[in-house]
């Protein structure tokens, strides 16, 4: 017979106040997620500002290096005045602001598209990417971590913790040679680039090319979640619930499986969250080495290349992924353990 | 039953097995067996990070990238076409709609005939085409990235089409016809008026509507817009109406295109290839993974490649360094408020170039992937506008030339051994006008960063720079923000602190078919980064656009090297190329333009 434990049975640490019940602390929540709603929007406001003033201090501007150096005078004052660069830096924000305000981040200076429509192409098959990689990397990780938890200090332990030390501390470049060196160029399993489709259908329609790549972003994923997973469980293992599941006479097997499994993960969780910004930013090595046109790869060429809507856009989508990851993270935490939200207050 | 570990771990591995298996299954071809034998199809890769984004063959300013260039010129000839696939860069004939080009006896008249040659859609290729040309590109002169003042189609007075096959162009005054054919007639490309001549989708065409600047105006703007929808690109009606050996049949939103061989073609350079891709790359690590594995038949490697090419021939690879039509070169920053007038003295020039080792640098830094160049005329390959003495090098390397240059004219080490001005005044013996007394010979090198052989090359400029008492300060910054750095400025202009950018990593300019330099040692001129000044440079330049007479080049060039109107440094090739072996017909256009209609794969 296996008895229910609720997820915040257990001791209450010093120094943080005794849960409240959640019925009473309703109110609370509305006022915590309000504050923190607040608190990104600001973050992201204070981002632009700081990205739009930093770009605009950069000498020349972008025109000559948008039309290259044998671009005219008079083409380079016709870029400026099309583009709005012979306003006022702060008649410039103010318009950024207001047409981002609807939705209208601009057109890129070289790419013959909308801002929206250069994210709008290459989110999609980042979010593959990298949805996939965090897949992937959950499914290794949760059930490695768990397993080192149970076996700690064991021969299987220290081989995988040393396995997952070397994987994190493994450049994302050199894995990823090594993996088309070994499994494309030597084996011949695996296409060396990624699909080069329309589309996250069309990529879709040849994994074959998403492996590699999927796996280069994985590997990193799976040492750093099998950590946290592992001391998330040993600090569970040894909380008292599980004692008093085990006196009740439940199985060593399902007190893990269905009472420290669950609570383990909400570091997991809260790292899900954090991990939100990456996920859209996109992974530049791996989109770079796997010849994969993404997120990561628009914001370097952007700003290789001085496009400044653009770049301007990737870091509002990538700084609103920021606050709403983190305060997803902080909202989950805040769900699954209110003891969270006197702590974010 | 009892499952132990070791057999889960069994079926584990079985599992990942059969997955590997299965997805390993998926993988499609692509073409990297390297049979040459019996394939039709090409795989190019294009330069890292070069996405194809134009296509209508009428270029606006940041869209004339070499790589867009030739996918237009697959798919719609120019009137007269010039590139370097043939050993020498000149006039290809098979390449063009122009049959015959003569010039009238008082020099101002071209009278150009046509090839009986027809569209895709049938229609004729006509002089109406031509003169469709003219009129939109006469009322988008401020759109239109290759217009220059006083330059086509300012000089042409007149365009009459006398009959269907033949067209004059009156010129204001007479120019070099050797300029005006590789220079002017180049920029051509006829265009389907027939098809073209409107201004929305629904509307029919009528090539008259060209003939008012309104009407011009507004297909232009029609036109450019088209262009700017990629997702059109193979749909579009427009882009089917072609006269190239080529067509394009695809195009994916990640920037591959696919060229296929137009069998409608009645031309001379007809395709052998049937199907050409054009890889786009994000990197050139990514670039040099698939040439690897064999998914590139025509591709590129760094320069590093070159110390171990083995690796790439055995891969079934022939390294073929592709060289430019082009110059390489530091500018001199004349007016900066403090180093400026150092500069501006012919004899510090001098001693600096002096001191750049060119052959070493092509060698050892290089690899051979660059060649010395001397001064402002393309050396590679030779051609008759070249002097001897830019071929000879007037100023080899020679620390002692360089230091007694110096030291005869008042420069003397001070206590940190950094050469300063301890003679100010314009005398023979003197630093030179404007040369303050204490003046330190100090320089400061912006570098395009990314570029390990730059790097080099500069550590090196800069040690022997060093050790003869001239004190180098090495920045780097991105390609684009050393060009954004260096516009030409005046000494009272706060942003006139530059004082020699680099930005030749793939060399710093390619010349088209005529290599007149007005436009980069022109005084006044936009791309004159430096300021740069002189009467007789000026006179010589304009004499070689308006003078028949044909040593003007030459004493251009000879003027060029000798006085130094920026720093001469080796010329690295535009990219080392790898071919796969069997792919014939590869000769590599020093004009930096890609020709596969002249591939073909061995039998």
């Amino acid at each position: 017979m296996t008895t229910a434990i609720p997820a915040t049975s257990g001791t209450v640490p010093p120094g943080v106040a005794a849960p409240v019940p959640v019925r009473a602390q309703r109110g609370g929540f509305g006022r915590f997620l309000t504050r923190r709603v607040l608190q990104a929007l600001v973050v992201v406001l204070v981002v632009s500002v700081i990205v739009f003033a930093l770009l605009h201090a950069l000498p020349g501007g972008p025109a000559r290096g948008v039309l290259g150096q044998q671009a005219s005078a008079e083409q380079i004052a016709a870029f400026e005045a099309a583009n709005g660069l012979d306003q006022p830096v702060v008649m410039q924000y103010l318009s950024f602001l207001g047409r981002s305000l609807t939705g209208d981040l601009g057109e890129s200076y070289l790419l013959n598209q909308s801002v929206a429509d250069a994210i709008a192409l290459r989110l999609p098959k980042t979010l593959l990417l990298t949805g996939l990689s965090l897949v992937v990397a959950v499914i290794i990780a949760v059930p490695v971590g768990v397993y080192q938890a149970v076996r700690r200090n064991r021969a299987v332990d220290y081989w995988l913790s040393t396995l997952a030390i070397v994987a994190y501390s493994t450049p994302t470049f050199f894995l990823g040679m090594l993996l088309i060196l070994l499994l494309s160029q030597t084996a011949g399993l695996f296409p060396a680039a990624a699909p080069q489709g329309n589309g996250v259908l069309e990529v879709l329609s040849q994994p074959a090319g998403l492996v590699l790549p999927v796996l280069t972003g994985a590997v990193p994923i799976v040492a750093t979640f099998s950590r946290y997973m592992r001391s998330s469980t040993l600090d569970n293992l040894g909380e008292d619930y599980v004692r008093t599941a085990r006196a009740k006479g439940t199985g060593y097997r399902d007190v893990v499986l269905r009472h420290v499994l669950r609570n383990s993960l909400t570091p997991v969780v809260a790292m899900l969250g954090y991990y939100l910004p990456v996920m859209f930013g996109g992974a530049l090595v791996v989109e770079q080495l796997f010849n994969y046109p993404g997120m990561g790869l628009l914001f370097w060429s952007a700003a290789q290349s001085s496009d400044f809507p653009v770049l301007l856009g990737c870091v509002l989508v990538i700084s609103v992924a920021t606050v709403v990851g983190s305060l997803l993270a902080d909202v989950v935490q805040a769900l699954l353990d209110p003891r969270t939200r006197g702590a974010a207050r | 039953m009892r499952i132990t570990h070791a057999g889960r771990a069994a079926r584990l591995a079985v599992g990942a097995a059969a997955a590997v298996a299965l997805l390993a299954g998926c993988s499609t071809s692509s073409g990297a067996d390297g049979a040459a034998a019996g394939r039709t199809d090409v795989n190019y890769a294009l330069p890292a990070n070069a996405t194809p984004n134009w296509i209508v063959p009428l270029g606006i300013a940041g869209k004339l990238a070499t790589h867009n260039s030739a996918i237009m010129r697959t798919l719609w000839e120019p009137l007269v076409a010039y590139d370097g696939s043939e050993g020498e860069v000149g006039r290809v004939a098979k390449a063009d709609l122009a049959d015959e080009i003569t010039f009238s006896d008082d020099g101002r008249t071209a009278t150009i005939t046509l090839d009986d040659r027809t569209w895709s859609d049938g229609e004729p290729v006509t002089s109406a085409d031509v003169k469709f040309w003219f009129d939109l590109v006469q009322a988008n002169t401020d759109v239109w990235a290759s217009y220059s003042e006083g330059r086509l189609p300012d000089n042409v007075t007149e365009v009459a089409t006398p009959d269907d096959k033949t067209v004059e162009l009156t010129f204001d005054k007479v120019y070099n016809p050797e300029w005006l054919q590789a220079s002017q007639l180049t920029l051509i490309v006829p265009l389907p008026a027939h098809a073209w001549a409107k201004t929305s989708d629904d509307e029919q065409p009528d090539p008259a509507l060209a003939e008012t600047e309104q009407g011009a105006k507004g297909i232009f703007d029609y036109l450019v817009t088209q262009s700017e929808d990629l997702s059109t690109y193979e749909s579009n009606p427009l882009w089917q109406t072609i006269n190239g050996p080529y067509s394009l049949t695809g195009f994916t939103d990640a920037g591959q295109v696919e060229l296929t061989k137009n069998d409608k073609y009645d031309g001379d350079d007809a395709a052998s290839i049937t199907t050409v891709n054009l890889l786009p790359y994000t990197s050139t690590d990514a670039e040099v993974n698939a040439v690897r594995s064999g998914a590139v038949d025509y591709g590129y490697i760094p320069t590093t490649g070159l110390d171990a090419p083995e690796q790439y021939e055995q891969l079934d690879y022939a390294i073929e360094p592709w060289a430019g039509w082009s110059i390489t070169y530091l500018p001199y920053n004349f007016n900066h408020p403090v180093m400026g007038p150092v500069y501006s003295q012919l004899y510090v020039r001098q001693a600096l170039q002096h001191l750049v080792d060119q052959e070493q640098i092509s060698d050892v830094i290089w690899k051979g992937a660059a060649l010395p160049g001397y001064g402002p005329v393309p050396q590679n390959p030779e051609s008759d506008f070249l002097s001897d003495e830019q071929k000879a090098n007037p100023y080899p390397f020679d620390p002692e030339a360089a230091a007694a240059l110096l030291a005869d004219h008042g420069w003397t080490a001070g206590s940190d051994g950094v050469l300063e001005c301890t003679a100010p005044g314009d005398g023979e013996d003197e630093c030179g006008e404007g040369v303050k007394d204490g003046q330190k010979l100090a320089i400061t090198i912006l570098t395009q960063s990314g570029s390990a052989e730059t790097d080099n090359m500069f550590a090196e400029i800069k040690s022997t720079f060093d050790q003869a008492g001239v004190a180098v300060t090495i920045e780097s910054a991105p390609l684009n923000t050393v060009l954004s750095s260096i516009a030409p400025c005046t000494a009272d202009q706060p942003d006139c602190d530059w004082e020699l950018p680099f930005f030749g990593t793939a060399g710093s300019w390619y010349f088209g078919g005529y290599p007149s330099g007005e436009r980069v040692f022109g005084t006044g001129a936009a791309s004159n980064f430096g300021s740069y000044s002189d009467e007789e440079l000026d006179t010589l330049m304009h004499d070689s656009t308006e003078s028949t007479d044909p040593s003007v080049m030459q004493e251009y060039s000879k003027y060029g090297a000798e006085n130094l109107p920026v720093m001469w440094l080796p010329n690295p090739v535009y990219q080392v190329s790898v071919i796969k072996n069997g792919l014939e017909g590869t000769t590599q256009d020093p004009l930096a333009s890609f020709h596969p209609q002249r591939w073909s794969w061995a039998d």
